[in-house]
Order: C-alpha cells, then structure tokens, then sequence
C-alpha cells in the first residue's frame, strides 16, 4: 500500500446512501486540495443488493480506482465480511489488509473475523441523539473515518452544510453527529499514519456524465434528446437539472429512434443538438445515424456502454460496443468516433465533438462506458472558453444554390429553413447536388459514384487533422500496451509498477478511434511485443487494429463487469512479457 | 406577395397519373401561397413512400428522412425554430405501422405542427402489400388470400392520443381539402388530417368512385364534442364523414417549455457558461 495515497471504502445494501456518503468523502479530499478518483459498484436494484462505493485520494495525480483499502466504512455485516475477506470476489477491488481499519456500528456481532482491525463505533447510538431515526449513522460514519486519518474537520463539516444546505437544522445535526464520530475515533483508536499533503487550493470534481454535458454547453449545446439507459443516464439527468441554469432543452422521447430523429431535424434546423443511449438503445439508432451521414446533418451521439451483450449488466462496466458502434448502419458514411480517455479529456471531446459535426456535417459518436460515465474525478479548472464554428454556411439568396456542391474538401455550405432563396431538399435517398434524388425515376450511376465519393472525401479531409495518438513512457519501451477509452488509467499505473521493476514498458493510448490516425503503426514498430488491453470479450480493438495495420498483438481483456485494477494487470502484462 | 407559382418546385412529380398525391400536392401549395407564408418559412419533413417523394416536388425546405420517422424530425424543428411552418408529409404505410409511436407521442404532446396523411390503405412504393388501414379481405401482395387484419382507424387513434385538431379529407374533392389544410395550418397545436387518396395501380377496391359515393361532408358538428367526433370517426361504410371531427383550443408542449417557450433556439445565443455554473464542482 502505497504512503502518499489513501483508499476508503464504504460498503452497503442500495438504499443505504452508500453513494452519498462516499460523495461527501470524495468532496472533503478534494477541497483539501488532493487529486481523488471514484469507483461505484452497484447492482440493477433499488433496494437491497451489496454495493460499495471507494474513493481514491493523493496529493499526486491517481488515475485509477488504484490497489489497495485504508478505510473501510461497513454499514452492514455482509459488506463487513466481504471486505475483510482476503478472499475477496469483487471484480479486482483488494480486501482490506492487516493495517487497515473498519468502521462499524458497535451493535455489529457475530461476524466472521479476519485479521484486521475492527474499530467499532456507535453508529446508530450517536445517531439517535441528534434524530429520531438512525439515517444519521452513516454521516457518524464519515466523521469517523475522518478521524482515523486525522483530515480538517471543518472541511467536512463544509461539505456536509452545503449537502444539506437548504435544510438547515439536518445541517447541523449531521455536523454534530459527524463530529461524535470523529472524535470517537480519534480517542479510541490508532490513526492511520499516512503522508498526505494538503493544500488550500479546492479541486474540481466532477462525474464522466457531468463533465459531458458541461462541455457541451460550453460547446454551444442547446438541445438534447434522449431515453433512459444506464449508464446514458448521467448525462441526461444532468442536463435536465441544469435546463434552465445552462438553456439547453432537455426531451425524455418515447423511444430512442425518436430521440435520435430529433436530434437530426433540430441539427438540421440550425441548433446543435445531441442525444445519447447505452449500445442496447444506441442499436436503434442507428438507421438514423445512416440517415445524417447520407444527408450531412451534423450529429453527436453519447454512446455510454455497459456490460452486453442484450440487456446484459446494466449497472456493469464494458468496452463491448466497439464493433457495434464502426459497423452501425448500412452502407459506408462519413463519420468519426471519439473514446475519451478520462473525465477532463470527456469535457474537452464533447465541445469539440460537435464543432467536428458541424464542421464537416456528419455524426460524431463520443463512446465511453459505465466506468467513465458514472465515476468522479478530480480535473484542473475546466477552460470555458470555446470558439464555436459552424462551419461552411450558404449567404442568403446564394446564386445556383447547391446544397451538395461537390468541393475539394467534401463539405458543401449549409442552408437553415428560415433563409431566403434557398429552399432545397434533403433527402435520405441517393441525391445529386442540388438534393435532388437520383435513386427513381432520374437513376444515375455516374452521379451516384460523384455523391458517394463526395461524402467520403470529407474523411480524407478530415485525416488531416486527426491528432497524434498519444503514448506514455514509450521513448525506450520494447514492449508496447495499447489501450483505449477509459481504461488508461489502470494502464499507465500498471505500466509504472512495471518500470519500477525495470521493465521497458510503454503505453500508446487510443481515444481516436475511426478514422485510425496512421500514425499507430509505426509508434508501435521495432517493439518486442504489442500487448492490447480491452475492458471485454474479444478484443475488439485489437481486432480492428490487426485488419487495419500488419502488427503482431497479444491479447489481456476482462470482461467481470469491472474495470481494470494496475496491480493485477501489471501481473498479466508481466506475464505476456515473460512469455515466448 | 406569395402566389402558388413560388411552390411549384423544379422536380416533377413521378406518381403514378391519377394518384391521389397530386391533389394534396397543389392544395399544400395553394394554402401555403394564399396564407401568405413566404416557401422559405416551410418545411415539409416526410417519411418514406410515394406520398413522402413530395418534398422535392415543392418549393419550400424540405427533408424526406426514413421510414416512419418524420414526426420526431418535424417535431424538433418547430422546437428548434418557432416561425416556420411544418407540415409532416407521409403515407399510411409510414405513420401507422412503423411511426404509430411517434404520431400518439407527438398528439399527446400537442406540438403545433400539422401532419397530413395520404390515406390510400396500401402501400405503393413497395408494389402493393396491406397497409394497416386495408380493409378486412383486401387482397395484395402481401395479404393474397385476403387481409385478415382489422384496419387501423387513424381518426380515433388521434382522438385516443389527444390531438387536438382531427380532421379528414379526400383527394377527390380538392376545395374541402384545401379548406381542411388550411384549417390544421392555422390551428395552434397538434393536427392531423387523414386524406382519402386514391393509389389507382394498387388498391382498386378504394378508388375515386368508392370514396366519391360514400364522402359526405360535415356541418356545424359540434367540433368540441369529444365523444360525438368518437361516434362519426367510427362511420366507416355506405357513408363517411370528411371535414373537422374535432378542434381544441390547449397549449402547447412549447408554451409549457421554458427553453423554448417564446424562444427561437436558432436564433438565441448559446448560455454563456461562466465561474459561477462552475462553483457547484468545488
């Protein structure tokens, strides 16, 4: 267990407020100026269940849910058992070790012991003297474990005020029984000596979802469209909170081909608009996803991925939409997937994501997954500045006007129902230039290859400008990772355990997934091994990565429903190093 | 000064001659002129079909998207951009198989758009199979022993769904359908207006002569009367009721949105994003 870095875990039954407890932890490391990093496990259930929620806090960057427990909050006996138990079935998450600590209710008996410290506390004691029922206990929680690592009290008692904010008295009696429970601790028990640093400076922390629907309205977003799948949720929910706050209309459709079809004729209107679903709603998208290549609408579309295939893990992470999300729709149109690699990068690709639709007038799928979606993480102070481009657009009572010129670059220039002398068509059949449809009565082969080529050329166009793939500490690798989306964090920390071994391991880190910058070959050229990791079954990246490029590959997935732990995957990487 | 010729679009129509399209096809055109609305402020969004050909047949802003699709496309452009007109255009086939869902969702939301239906009980642009509003034991390519469906009744489905102009009309008799379209036009919220439209190559059973003998068209029907337009919605045989079953003042899904209540997105700046919206991350 590393010294400059803690882990806390808060394990319960849904409904328990497991998620909100772990939240204000979350928020105290981060305005005591520390880097924190978030994991919530869940089931599909309202009530019940066994979930946990972790935090992951440093005074350096951590960019994973990371190895190891410090703290375990245990608002149950099941969550007590399966956390202290070194054997542990959790996806990846460590068990609590010898010097950790577990906080529970005192009134908690006939468990099974392991080696560890048991720290009870009256939970529910305290609780009941500061409110009539024990929904209290989990705030004396929190101030416990604040305790035993001896954080400001104020700024947890920050934190739980504006939790509370509007209700006032709560307020208050929450900081008071957070209070108890810190001084509980800290009387009664060892402090766990960490070095941790912390400063004056607050954090900004902020969920995948979140940082989506902020940079798209930093983005110039003003509608959004969409049906409720988790993990697509988050983002939905948050920007029909923040409706009115950031003026973006926000529709729950009847379906998702309808959520979809709003977004085209909204885009197609003039107003930036997008939409998002998991892959199971994403797949019926995707005729319409067709539709806005076929008639240069611009389009982004948030693909949130979970565990599959059907309706699958619904609460579960996975990176098994790949395939679904190049292959979606028939025949071949122009468009770009993005798969940002973590918060701040979701924030940065989801403005960017719709200046690229509109500028070259086709849809944009920005994929991430359940883990990126619904995690938190702290992020430097988010750039609201954004220059919004629009793109080619027709002037008003354009001579010979055609919506579909053929042009050097592909793109032709826009008219917007409202504008004089440009009334056109645009049509989902094949069309000529003036949008015209070529697909009945004035069939033409010639001017069909001219349309198809057309649109496609917007992709070589587009090939200018796709930025480099990024890498890590790749100067010197002979052996090569590759990763893409969400999975870098885990990827890079596992990379470090590695280099500390001495190994000469580097990592080439793919957010840019269609077109592929072709770069990749040869950032991967004269290494001993190329080692993909993919968060599912088949690996469908490096699938795609073997027919686009002549490499040679090996293959670490996981496909539990969990994300990527580094300590674990160091060891797997180790292995496909060491082995011929 | 808006006239019909500022509509005449420079594709000609290939339906079939005789279709019951042309008609709806000229009367759009003429209400649009004689209302005074300028082509660049309508839409036309269809779907797919002989009927959905048509917004390259006029000259307005048009967009002939997929299959059963065109509600959802015209409802987000008149969220998008209040002042102009949109008219969704398409087939039985279109609305009442696959895009059953979006025109119930789209009545009930009571948008202010009008969504006209060329009503020819098969489809066309496919050959000829049953469309849901084929008749018990019509016989087509698809149904060759005979429908054994009932039809799908769009007028008491609109009224089941909410809408709040429902209205019919056939290709037949171009002055009541003009009338009718520039009723649903002018009315402010969801109309539907079902058009009789005769497909003389693939439903001979529904033709000219079928409608014109059995259309008789309503007078001072009390259009508030919710459960009286049920009652002439369900007359289907030797006589059929065309006109206005039934009109409600409501307000919009629009007036009922703040974002867009009184708003033009299109023309509205985006919300500058700035420190404060920033302040709830810290």
């Amino acid at each position: 267990m590393k010294n400059d870095e803690v882990i806390i875990r808060v394990g319960g039954a849904a409904g328990d407020g497991v998620q909100s407890a772990g939240l204000i932890l979350a928020r105290v490391f981060s305005r005591s100026g520390m880097h924190v990093n978030t994991y919530n496990y869940y089931q599909s259930i309202i009530r019940g269940g066994q979930s946990w929620y972790q935090i992951r806090a440093s005074h350096r960057e951590v960019r994973s849910q990371g190895d190891g427990l410090d703290v375990l909050i245990a608002l149950n006996k099941d969550a007590l058992e399966r956390h202290t138990n070194p054997k542990i079935n959790e996806g990846g998450a460590s068990p609590l070790p010898k010097e950790g600590v577990a906080i529970m209710d005192s009134s908690m008996t006939g468990y099974k012991e392991f080696d560890v410290d048991y720290t009870p506390v009256p939970l529910g004691e305290i609780a009941l003297k500061y409110s009539k029922n024990t929904l209290l206990k989990n705030t004396v929680a929190i101030g416990a474990a604040m305790g035993s690592l001896q954080m400001n009290f104020d700024i947890l008692a920050d934190v739980i005020r504006d939790q509370f904010g509007k209700k006032g008295d709560i307020a208050e009696q929450n900081v008071k029984a957070a209070k108890e429970g810190y001084d509980y601790y800290s009387q009664k028990y060892k402090k766990i000596k960490k070095d941790l640093k912390v400063s004056n400076e607050k954090r900004y922390l902020i969920a995948g979802g979140e940082a989506a629907g902020l940079g798209a309205a930093t983005g110039g977003l003003k509608m959004y469209f969409g049906y409720p799948m988790t993990p697509a949720s988050s983002i939905l929910h948050f920007l029909a909170e923040h409706s009115t706050q950031y003026g973006v209309f926000v529709k729950i459709t009847e379906d998702e081909i309808s959520a979809i079809n709003m977004a085209i004729g909204a885009n197609y209107a003039g107003v930036r608009a997008m939409t998002g679903s998991s892959g199971g709603g994403f797949s019926l998208m995707t005729e319409a996803l067709g539709m806005a290549g076929m008639v240069e609408v611009p389009l982004v579309v948030y693909e949130a991925q979970r565990a599959g295939p059907s309706t699958g893990l619904p609460t579960k992470t996975e990176q098994g939409d790949l395939m679904q999300v190049i292959g979606a729709s028939q025949g071949d149109y122009p468009k770009v997937i993005l798969a940002p690699r973590n918060i701040e990068e979701l924030f940065h690709l989801t403005r960017e994501a719709l200046n690229i639709a509109e500028r070259y007038q086709m849809p944009v799928i920005l994929m991430v997954d359940l883990y990126l979606a619904e995690h938190y993480e702290t992020i430097s102070k988010p750039d609201l500045e954004f220059k919004i481009d629009h793109g080619k657009r027709a002037q008003d009572n354009q001579k010979d006007y055609r919506r579909y010129a053929y042009s050097e670059d592909g793109i032709s220039a826009r008219a917007i129902p409202g504008q004089p002398g440009l009334m056109h068509n645009e049509d989902s059949d094949e069309h000529n230039e003036f949008g015209d449809v070529v697909s009945d009565a004035e069939t033409d082969p010639t001017l069909r290859t001219l349309s198809m080529e057309k649109r496609m050329k917007k992709m070589e166009t587009y090939a200018k400008e796709i930025p480099p793939t990024p890498t890590y500490r790749a100067d010197d690798a002979e052996y090569m990772v590759v990763q893409w989306g969400s999975t870098q964090g885990a990827v890079e920390e596992a990379i470090d355990i590695l280099r500390e071994k001495g190994l000469k391991v580097g990592g080439l880190e793919i957010f840019h997934i269609h077109p592929l910058n072709r770069d990749i070959e040869k950032k991967l050229s004269g290494r001993k091994k190329i080692i993909v990791v993919e968060n599912n079954f088949s690996g469908q990246l490096n699938r795609l990565l073997k027919s686009e490029f002549s490499i040679k590959t090996e293959l670490i997935t996981k496909y539990d429903g969990e994300s990527f732990y580094p300590e674990a995957l160091s060891k797997e990487i180790e292995k496909k190093i060491g082995g011929n | 000064m808006v006239t019909i010729a500022d509509y005449k679009g420079k594709v000609k129509p290939d339906w079939c001659p005789g279709c019951g399209n042309f008609a709806q096809l000229s009367a759009i055109s003429m209400v649009l002129a004689n209302m005074g609305i300028e082509p660049k402020d309508a839409v036309i969004a269809s779907g797919i079909g002989c009927s959905s050909n048509m917004p390259e047949f006029i000259n307005t802003y048009g967009f002939h998207g997929l299959h059963g699709r065109l509600i959802p496309v015209a409802s987000a452009i008149k969220w998008a951009n209040p002042k102009l007109t949109v008219i969704g255009y398409g087939g039985d086939g279109d609305g009442f198989f696959e895009g059953t869902q979006h025109f119930y969702h789209a009545a009930k939301r009571n948008i202010d758009i009008t969504y006209i239906v060329s009503d020819n009980q098969v489809f066309g642009l496919t050959t000829g199979q049953a469309s849901p509003t084929a008749a018990m034991g019509m016989k087509t390519k698809s149904t060759p022993n005979g429908n054994i469906e009932k039809p799908l009744n769009p007028l008491d489905f609109a009224l089941a769904a909410g809408a709040t102009f429902v209205a019919r009309a056939f290709s037949g008799d171009a002055k009541h359908l003009q009338e009718m379209i520039k009723l649903g036009i002018q009315h402010k919220g969801f109309s539907f207006i079902d058009v009789f439209s005769p497909c003389v190559t693939y439903n001979k059973n529904n033709s000219y002569d079928y409608f014109r003998s059995r259309v008789y068209k309503l007078e001072n029907n009390d259009k508030s009367d919710l459960l009286g337009a049920y009652k002439l919605a369900q007359e289907l045989g030797d006589k059929i009721p065309i006109g206005v079953l039934y009109q409600k003042d409501e307000k919009t899904y629009e007036d009922y949105d703040p974002i867009i209540a009184n708003t033009s997105l299109v023309e509205r700046e985006p919300v500058k994003i700035t420190e404060e919206h920033l302040a709830e991350f810290l």
